[in-house]
């Protein structure tokens, strides 16, 4: 092969790709490199919101951190809120999925109303639930009565207060997974069912040994997203419950917000180093969920 | 083949393009605009010296309730009257919400021309040299300082300089619902004086089986009255000294979970607006909060008495407070003068009687204390006596806003939700004060 066949093979129109991929790149920079520098830089200040007296501190805010007793509690209970939205949110999703994936037109409805929750806004959504399990003037603590429970306060009562944000959360989102499941589901192709039903097979064995693999890289795909997402968790807790009773739905998020502009002294600095501790959470579980289920999901597909 | 790829570079260019504005335009056009119409403003004021240029105010504050709909009454009728063509927009919101709000503002240029709100919100602005001092309001208005009682006038002082013009001075009180004393056998026009008696009345009064509780104690505020009533405190802010490790303060948060958790006089994790609600809706006989309960009280019909808080083994007191207008480093001498304009007006005793008549807020001018009406008024006649024992709590101390969300309100709810054993929360609580004192250096 000569030099020729090589500017060949690469040719000069690729220079135009940039181009093409310069929209999406601006925006992620703008929004997302950035921003993602400036926070690494800022933890390694001493600085407020009014951004007088700036100092660097080196890393004073990482040191404050380990000791400080809000990070463990928000730190515990953004797991807590992924351990268990991320397994309801996918569960519901795969089983629902199983039901819509055929297309008649009543499927096709029950999908449209599934996904309705997604495109609302989690904050309208979060002030309707709250007003609806209100245990004062809520119609759901209302209904309860009805059937002899007294009063439950959900969003009030410290240890009822996240399964009720992971549940609303839940609900909102499972339309999309669902949504992703069964375009996977209706892409696999019918003459393998076809094909174990002459086997023998039954719908148990046709689940686990045909659908199962053959969603698992849309499977795979959603559990990464979701968890990412959850741990991020910030706008239902915000919303609802501003991280009370009692701090026990303070995910890291809220407490980052909290420390960065809503109690003085508006500390960025320690906002931005929390923010940074967030950010190595996120990426060792992304690697860890790399090797056990992305990588698991390619290899089954091939 | 160039055309192609010329076109292919064109679209990919207008694309971003349009991406681009569409994402920031809005907002970045709108702040540009106020600003360019303030800076002229200001040059026209300057230039031409005209009082009559008009002048537009935006003003913030907390007044949520009802109170909130006096205040904006009061600021369109000053809009309509005032001579000198100044026009206040009022934009109210939650606290919360304003203390969000305005520090991102005032370091973005993008601030009010002045704001209302909290006095216990000064100290931590004012360290970060973010409100304008204002110690020549006097002179330059001509508004007789002597007129206005000082302690209510120091609220707004920090480290002997002027940072505020009160606007309101309150304590708390103790309301009461007479009907419901009544229907129990208690004597309707006696509230109970000493925390024994509270406690005491607060049991007779609830009754599970209708929904009724003897006393409501939300969550997410602080009860130093409790405190301070047994002797105890939370810190001494002149030494930076952690006082909440105390035998006294043991037996009040003991005696206040004992009330709450073993009594259960009080509806468990209700907030301050839940607890406004039940008062108005006569589902609890007692309550402790500030004068901007009294409206609500009497629109709902409900017939009620206003005590002063109870006392302990070291006398009654109740925690003051009180609001403040204040201007936003980075306001224009223009405006700033308009703000100025419209404080002197509501320092004049036709305002300050109105408020004080129609919110049940105690009077701090002297010239309106001498004033007939005021001294026939029923409610302000009784809550005078309330008024007395006010003590303020951190005030001017930097870290005050950190304390109270970090240390005590986390201590009292623990304490009122029984989350833990007195000793446990007084010692946690301690401790997350001693991190947060050491921060003052």
């Amino acid at each position: 092969m000569n030099i020729k066949n090589i500017e060949e093979f690469h040719p000069r129109a690729q220079k135009c790709a940039y181009l093409f991929i310069m929209p999406s790149l601006i925006i992620l920079t703008v929004f997302v490199f950035i921003p993602l520098a400036a926070s690494f830089v800022i933890s390694l200040l001493n600085i407020n919101i009014f951004m007088n007296d700036i100092s660097f501190g080196g890393f004073v805010n990482f040191i404050k951190l380990l000791s400080d007793g809000r990070v463990l509690n928000a730190t515990i209970n953004s797991f807590y809120f992924t351990l268990l939205e991320v397994p309801v949110q996918i569960g519901l999703a795969l089983i629902l999925a199983m039901y819509v994936a055929r297309n008649s037109r009543y499927t096709k409805m029950l999908r449209s109303f599934y996904y309705l929750p997604f495109i609302c806004s989690m904050t309208a959504i979060g002030i309707i639930w709250s007003m609806l399990l209100d245990p004062n003037l809520g119609f759901i603590p209302y209904l309860l009565k009805g059937i002899g429970l007294e009063s439950v306060s959900f969003l009030k009562d410290p240890y009822l207060a996240m399964p009720t944000v992971i549940a609303v959360t839940a609900w909102k989102g499972f339309g999309y997974t669902l949504t992703l499941l069964t375009a996977a589901i209706l892409n696999i192709s019918a003459s393998l069912y076809e094909a174990a039903e002459i086997d023998g097979a039954g719908a148990w064995k046709k689940y686990t040994h045909i659908t199962i693999p053959g969603i698992f890289s849309t499977l795979s795909f959603c559990i990464v997203t979701t968890t990412i997402s959850s741990l991020q968790v910030f706008d239902q807790t915000y919303v609802m419950t501003q991280g009370g009773p009692l701090r026990k739905t303070e995910t890291l998020v809220q407490y980052i917000y909290d420390r960065g502009f809503q109690t003085a002294p508006y500390d960025l600095g320690y906002a931005s180093a929390i923010s940074t501790y967030l950010f190595l959470i996120i990426v060792i579980i992304i690697f860890i969920l790399r090797k056990f289920i992305l990588n698991r999901g390619e290899t089954v597909n091939e | 083949m160039i055309g192609k790829r010329f076109l292919s570079g064109l679209t990919a260019a207008a694309m971003s393009i349009s991406l681009l504005t569409g994402c920031g335009g809005t907002p970045v056009s709108n702040s540009a605009d106020s600003k360019a119409e303030s800076t002229q403003s200001q040059q026209a004021a300057g230039s031409s010296a005209k009082e009559n240029e008009p002048v537009t105010l935006e003003f913030w504050n907390v007044f949520t309730g009802s109170d909130g709909d006096i205040l904006r009454e009061i600021g369109d009728n000053y809009n309509k009257t005032n001579k000198d063509n100044i026009t206040i927009n009022m934009d109210i919101m939650p606290n919360d919400t304003l203390q969000q709000k305005l520090p991102a503002a005032i370091a973005t240029n993008t601030a009010p021309d002045f704001v209302l709100f909290g006095v216990e919100n000064l100290a931590s602005y004012v360290k970060n040299d973010s409100l304008e001092e204002i110690d020549d309001f006097w002179t330059a208005t001509g508004v007789n300082k002597d007129n206005y009682l000082k302690n209510v006038v120091d609220l707004s002082h920090i480290n002997g300089k002027m940072y505020g013009v009160p606007m309101q001075y309150n304590v708390q009180y103790l309301y009461w619902n007479k009907d419901l004393f009544k229907s129990v056998g208690l004597d309707p026009e006696t509230p109970p004086k000493t925390m024994d008696q509270l406690a005491e009345f607060a049991v007779k009064l609830t009754d599970p089986s209708k929904n009724q509780y003897g006393l409501v104690l939300p969550t997410g505020v602080t009860y130093m009255q409790f405190l301070w009533a047994n002797g105890g405190d939370a810190d001494d802010p002149a030494g930076n000294k952690n006082l909440l490790k105390s035998a006294e303060n043991l037996k009040t948060l003991s005696w206040l979970q004992d009330l709450t958790v073993n009594k259960k006089v009080t509806p468990m994790n209700v907030s301050g607006s839940d607890a406004d609600a039940l008062l108005q809706a006569g589902k609890v006989a007692m309550y402790m909060s500030g004068p901007w309960q009294i409206n609500g009280l009497k629109e709902q019909g409900i017939n009620f008495g206003i005590a002063p808080c109870v006392s302990g083994s070291a006398g009654a007191f109740s925690p003051a407070g009180g609001c403040s207008f204040v201007i936003p480093k980075g306001t224009d001498a223009a405006a700033k003068q308009g703000v100025y304009k419209f404080m002197k007006f509501w320092l004049t005793d036709d305002i300050l009687k109105e408020w004080s008549q129609r919110n049940g807020f105690p009077v701090w001018s002297k010239t309106l204390l001498e004033d007939k009406d005021i001294q026939n008024d029923q409610i302000i006649k009784s809550i005078s006596e309330a008024t007395g024992i006010g003590r303020s709590y951190n005030l001017g101390y930097a870290l005050s806003s950190q304390i109270d969300k970090d240390v005590m309100i986390p201590m009292f709810e623990k304490t009122i939700t029984g989350a833990a054993t007195p000793e446990k929360i007084l010692n946690e609580a301690s401790d997350a004060m001693d991190k947060i004192l050491s921060t003052s250096k």
